[in-house]
């Protein structure tokens, strides 16, 4: 059953059709989440919250553009939209975790058993490192590379995504490499 | 091979994507330079690091729980029943009759019920009196 037959059937009214969708696109969305996002339990609820945006505005879909560049358009909103409203409550995150209200957000990453601890402390800082280096990219060249090093697709799939040409899309990924390399070299010596 | 040349093959050359004549230029720069080679690990670094996160899986339940509330969002819809148009029209007259009616009765109510007048009728030649040259009460007072 193809995505546009699935798509019809929903908005005809069979709900429980979504499930196939969800199935089939669930650990596409969840991966472009944990590129922004970096922290598993919020890319669950943010994965979450496309579905049900998806499911909303499944109507509106006009079939133009493939499901999946549009379920991938959604899902890179949607994280841009969450990263922009953290940053407007940073401050009181900030404040909450000088006054000791706040205990931080739990490191999500599994880490071997045998792993020693002090390769465990490097290895947090090493992640520390890339996640700021990411975090500190311009919106445009921070969607390019999640969507390149996360999702796997090509520059056509993205530039499709973004709405540009594969040449912009190109220099994006290139910008934001070397914007990386920087960041990193000038966290390593700062260390 | 110059540094600019081998920054920009760094990523390629790590994924192994490289022709074997770009691939050995970048190995034999690597070998000469520090700091191409220091980029070299951070570039590996960076892409452990996105690799690890792009391996997390999801929540097992996530499927189910996207489908949980979808499944009430439908209810919701379902449950949602619009006001019949009567009832609005219902609705607004009955307000507006009852601002109508709460103004009427005040008005009727400050009309009607006006205080009982003074009975005492005072004497004829106290209309006749001159206030004006009485003693002042101010006098009075300083004494």
């Amino acid at each position: 059953m193809t995505d546009n037959e699935i798509i019809l059937q929903i908005v005809q009214g069979d709900q429980d059709l979504f499930r196939k969708l969800v199935e089939r696109y669930q650990p596409l969305v969840f991966r472009t989440c944990m590129g922004f996002l970096h922290n598993k339990d919020d890319a669950d609820d943010l994965t979450q919250e496309v579905f049900i945006q998806v499911y909303q505005t499944l109507p509106g879909f006009k079939g133009d553009a493939s499901f999946s560049t549009w379920i991938y358009r959604i899902a890179v909103n949607a994280s841009l939209n969450k990263i922009r409203k953290s940053s407007k409550n940073s401050f009181i995150q900030r404040m909450e975790t000088v006054f000791g209200f706040d205990k931080g957000q739990e490191v999500t990453f599994q880490i071997p058993d045998n792993e020693n601890p002090e390769n465990i402390l490097v290895l947090n800082e090493h992640r520390e490192w890339v996640q700021k280096a990411l975090n500190s990219l311009p919106e445009n060249q921070r969607t390019a590379i999640v969507l390149s090093k996360y999702d796997d697709l090509s520059q056509k799939e993205i530039a499709a995504i973004m709405n540009t040409t594969e040449g912009a899309v190109e220099a994006l990924i290139q910008r934001a490499k070397a914007s990386l390399r920087e960041k990193l070299s000038h966290f390593k010596k700062k260390k | 091979m110059n540094c600019r040349l081998c920054q920009k093959e760094l990523d390629a050359y790590q994924e192994g994507v490289l022709p074997e004549g770009t691939r050995s230029q970048v190995e034999n720069h690597l070998g000469e330079c520090k700091e191409c080679s220091e980029s070299f690990k951070l570039v590996g670094l960076a892409n452990k690091v996105m690799a690890d996160e792009k391996s997390m899986q999801s929540n097992p339940f996530l499927v189910t729980r996207i489908m949980a509330n979808i499944g009430e969002l439908g209810n919701n819809q379902a449950g949602y029943q619009p006001i019949p148009f009567y009832q609005k029209v219902l609705k607004s007259a009955l307000v507006a009759f009852s601002v109508a009616a709460a103004i009427f009765l005040g008005i009727m109510e400050g009309n009607f019920n006006t205080p009982t007048q003074s009975t005492t009728k005072l004497p004829v030649e106290m209309t006749y009196m001159n206030d004006v040259v009485l003693e002042s009460v101010d006098l009075l007072s300083q004494i």
